[in-house]
């Protein structure tokens, strides 16, 4: 304190600009992976939009396009994943959370359209879970125990809303497409997001605010439903031999 | 309205959707604390914020200490809330610790005249926690602390001015002092040395404040920024108060005080 002329020890805003100087460092690096992450997630989306007017019988045409751009974007989460496990995962997240929550949509939309069916017949309608998506992106989910970098609940679930508005669009283009069963396996599939979504206790925060829109999505289904059944369009069900 | 046929069984997505909600009671249970917590702390560092502005000594050491108990009480209670993976979780700890950073640097400076350290602060908190893990104080928590503190001093430097006549000023002898918490600024001293008065303080750390840069385009440059504007008024309005004193000075009225608005005042509180 002896060199010290004034109230401020100069070392004192040395030393804190030094700390800032290292996240914006930090900051720098992530900002590249994210970037880029944003991009391919776009290039994913870009090839799944054709499920919208692609008949079944081809959508694995769509869901094989699918696969080489969801390569690129687990290549870059793995390297966003080893630069931010370095740094307390909270302290950035905000960072790449957005992001992170757009990819798990698009894979989540992927694996509904019968993506990850390895083999055999495309089949629509199923639920990726967290752990399924942690796989397929090589990273942990719902850390607790350390501090690295993984995907959160709460990105899950953002992505799960994302996939909800994005079925609500397909029942109807499935419609347009002449394909009338796909809007009833949506309308139960959504109505069976809708009642978990019911069940959270969520805060006043983003997730809840759309979460709260969820069910005007189911509603926009039902009425495509509603239209069907009301000019005797819905298929008869799955157990009784179609006529 | 639509044909259901098949009644409704269960969503299958049932189990997962209750252990989401475990986890998310969890979590919300943990930030409801720490805000709690952070509440508390921010009241408590408000209270000895103004005892330590009236500058009576004994007051304030005994007033204070219930303000500390309960400041110890709240760090303690959330401590093992912000540890590992949780540590940068709860954006709400800050506004805890910016009040309570003002609050130290206040008395701190009353007691030495000079800044305490980022590293004494986390030391200071580290021992209020006692033997539980420390609650983690940023960079951030720090700076945007001492951004309020200055408010703080100007206010500190009116009040002396108004019912003394002068800026507060202390002898390097004194400000170099080790036993220097019982040696506690006194308003009404004659200055000896060299002058380093309130206002020079202020200047000095309002020059390391602007120079001080933080990550472009975060939330801290943003804070920073904002505070900024309301640290640079606060000086000024020193500056100010000591023109109008030194013009005038000899002319003053008995009861006369500086020409200041005080209109800012409740903008610099909210902070």
């Amino acid at each position: 304190m002896a060199a010290q002329s004034g109230m401020v020890d100069p070392a004192i805003f040395q030393d804190l600009q030094a700390r800032t100087d290292e996240d914006t460092a930090v900051r720098d690096e992530l900002k590249e992976f994210v970037q880029t992450l944003e991009k391919q997630t776009r290039n994913i989306l870009f090839v799944l939009s054709r499920a919208h007017s692609t008949p079944a019988a081809k959508l694995h045409e769509v869901l094989k396009a699918a696969e080489s751009p969801i390569d690129d974007a687990v290549a870059t989460v793995s390297k966003l994943s080893d630069a931010a496990s370095k740094v307390p995962y909270y302290k950035f997240n905000q960072m790449w959370s957005r992001q992170m929550q757009d990819l798990v949509f698009t894979i989540l939309f992927w694996g509904w359209l019968g993506g990850k069916n390895e083999g055999g017949e495309i089949k629509n309608g199923r639920l990726l879970t967290i752990e399924e998506l942690g796989q397929l992106l090589k990273i942990p989910v719902n850390l607790k125990d350390r501090d690295a970098f993984h995907l959160t609940i709460e990105e899950y679930l953002h992505a799960l809303i994302s996939l909800v508005e994005e079925l609500a669009r397909l029942a109807r283009n499935s419609v347009t497409l002449g394909d009338y069963a796909r809007p009833l396996l949506i309308n139960q599939f959504v109505k069976d997001l809708l009642a978990g979504f019911q069940i959270l206790n969520l805060k006043n925060d983003a997730l809840r605010r759309r979460s709260d829109g969820l069910k005007y999505k189911v509603k926009d289904v039902e009425d495509v439903v509603y239209d069907l059944s009301l000019r005797n369009l819905v298929p008869k069900k799955e157990e009784t031999m179609q006529e | 309205m639509a044909h259901t046929k098949n009644q409704q069984p269960a969503s299958p997505f049932m189990p997962m959707f209750e252990a989401f909600r475990t986890e998310l009671d969890e979590h919300h249970d943990r930030r409801e604390r720490i805000v709690k917590a952070s509440r508390d702390i921010t009241a408590a560092s408000k209270k000895m914020v103004r005892t330590l502005g009236t500058a009576l000594p004994h007051f304030v050491e005994k007033s204070n200490a219930q303000y500390w108990k309960t400041i110890e009480t709240q760090f303690q209670s959330i401590s093992s809330d912000v540890q590992g993976l949780n540590a940068y979780r709860y954006p709400q700890l800050t506004w805890g610790n910016q009040e309570f950073m003002e609050a130290l640097s206040f008395q701190h400076y009353l007691e030495t005249q000079t800044l305490i350290s980022y590293d004494d602060s986390k030391a200071r908190v580290a021992a209020l926690c006692g033997d539980q893990p420390t609650v983690p104080l940023t960079p951030e928590d720090y700076v945007l602390g001492i951004y309020d503190m200055i408010g703080e001093l100007m206010r500190f430097s009116i009040t002396a001015m108004a019912t003394t006549g002068k800026l507060p000023a202390a002898s390097p002898k004194r400000s170099q002092a080790d036993e220097a918490s019982t040696d506690k600024m006194d308003v009404d001293e004659q200055s000896t040395g060299p002058p380093r008065n309130v206002l020079d303080d202020l200047r000095d750390i309002r020059l390391r404040l602007e120079m001080f840069e933080p990550s472009q385009g975060s939330k801290f440059a943003h804070d920073a920024e904002k505070k900024g504007e309301v640290m640079r008024e606060c000086v000024n309005k020193v500056e100010n108060a000591l023109y109008s004193l030194t013009v005038r000075g000899k002319e003053r009225p008995k009861g006369w005080s500086p020409d200041v608005r005080e209109d800012r005042r409740t903008e610099v509180q909210s902070y």
